[in-house]
């Protein structure tokens, strides 16, 4: 039975690599503190293949053609796409793909019934892969990746308990469709509050923010289904807060664990609350803080 | 203002989705935007919204923000801290009521 031996949340704002060096320095520090932190936690679990699902941020399909969730197959991944690269201020980078675990993981959801597409040519990434991958290190790492893309701003939108159920299947097929050997690592890319594009583009929830790494960070899956609407991601940032979703998909997977958060920071110019979450993935572990 | 105006079916969503996917489209549309604009089926309030860059309009007729996000960088600059900062205020400017930020 494969294993998910590392599991985290953390935003992808485009200003945490192009607007970073100007923030102040308690912001850097939580940051930095953060991806170092997510880094090398999953340097030591020793993954053999890394899944992210994240916002697909409208980049690689039309609006009246818009898939849930799109894998990319290809061999190789390379990003960001052209037109993104001024806007993130990132170097290029090309990460190892895993075409086979891609094709295992477009049919085994598709055998559990989740509809998802999936492409061999190389996605278009824009921060959604590219901020998580330059921040955690994937591309120096050299672990395979295979990107998930997820529809988490075209109405209508897959809600928290549809894709806490998406995360169930995956779950399931990590388990029982991957080699018995293989080590799985997750993460869930996107938010924290931020409504880009919108009338209240600077605005950032800071009390929804803290309210939402508390309780993910608790393992309370049941509070957090019941609560975690996409009305009330709405009212938190519209058309942004709602990609964690993606975070969702991947507690889907794990079930009910707790974990840890490595601070919060809040800065205008990133547009966006900055805190990320890395679930206990060793076994034996209480389902939830209060458990423990 | 949120998703509850989306309109799918809205031309401009395609004009956006290509200038972001097409570097010589940005170089026709900097060029002759006149003639990129006809190539779509835009309305004629669209059009002229799209003319006066009035994203207020444009959201009211159902442009998906992200896009209108986007749209503001395509048009105003799309350089981290710079162009792309310029594009987010004008972008706020015309959506709290000022309509036209041309």
């Amino acid at each position: 039975m494969a294993e998910i031996v590392y599991a985290a949340g953390a935003p992808h704002a485009p200003g945490l690599i192009g607007l970073l060096e100007a923030a102040p320095p308690d912001v850097k520090d939580v940051v930095a503190h953060t991806y170092r932190s997510l880094a090398e936690a999953m340097a030591s679990a020793k993954a053999d293949v890394l899944i992210v699902f994240a916002n697909d941020h409208l980049a690689n399909s039309r609006v009246r053609a818009y898939p849930d969730f799109l894998i990319g197959m290809a061999a190789e991944h390379r990003g960001p796409y052209e037109w993104f690269k001024p806007w993130i201020g990132c170097e290029d980078y090309t990460v190892k793909g895993a075409p086979d675990v891609a094709a295992a993981l477009f049919d085994g959801m598709t055998r559990r019934g989740v509809r998802m597409f999936a492409q061999s040519e190389n996605l278009k990434f824009d921060d959604n892969i590219s901020v998580p991958v330059l921040l955690t290190n994937v591309a120096g790492s050299g672990i395979p990746m295979v990107p998930v893309l997820q529809n988490c701003t075209v109405p209508p939108i897959p809600d928290q308990r549809r894709c806490y159920e998406v995360g169930q299947a995956l779950g399931d097929f990590i388990r029982h469709d991957l080699p018995a050997d293989m080590r799985v690592a997750l993460l869930g890319s996107g938010g924290l509050s931020h409504e880009p594009g919108g009338a209240r583009y600077y605005f950032i929830d800071e009390a929804f923010d803290r309210w939402f790494l508390d309780l993910v960070a608790s393992g309370d899956h049941e509070t957090l289904l019941n609560e975690l609407t996409l009305e009330k991601m709405e009212a938190a940032g519209s058309g942004g807060t709602a990609e964690l979703l993606a975070w969702i998909v991947v507690l889907g997977a794990i079930g009910p664990k707790p974990g840890k958060s490595f601070g919060y920071t809040v800065h205008k110019d990133f547009k966006c609350g900055v805190g990320g979450v890395l679930w206990d993935m060793s076994p034996n572990m209480p389902k939830s803080r209060a458990a423990a | 203002m949120g998703l509850e105006k989306f309109n799918p079916s809205l031309a401009t969503h395609d004009l956006i989705q290509d200038l972001k996917w097409s570097p010589e489209l940005r170089e026709a549309f900097a060029a002759d935007e006149a003639a990129v604009l006809d190539r779509y089926p835009l309305r004629q309030d669209e059009r002229r919204a799209i003319e006066t860059r009035n994203f207020l309009a444009l959201y009211d007729m159902g442009l998906h923000p992200y896009l209108g996000g986007q749209f503001a960088r395509l048009i105003f600059g799309n350089e981290a801290g710079k162009g792309a900062t310029v594009a987010v205020n004008k972008l706020v400017e015309s959506l709290q009521g000022k309509g036209s930020v041309a």
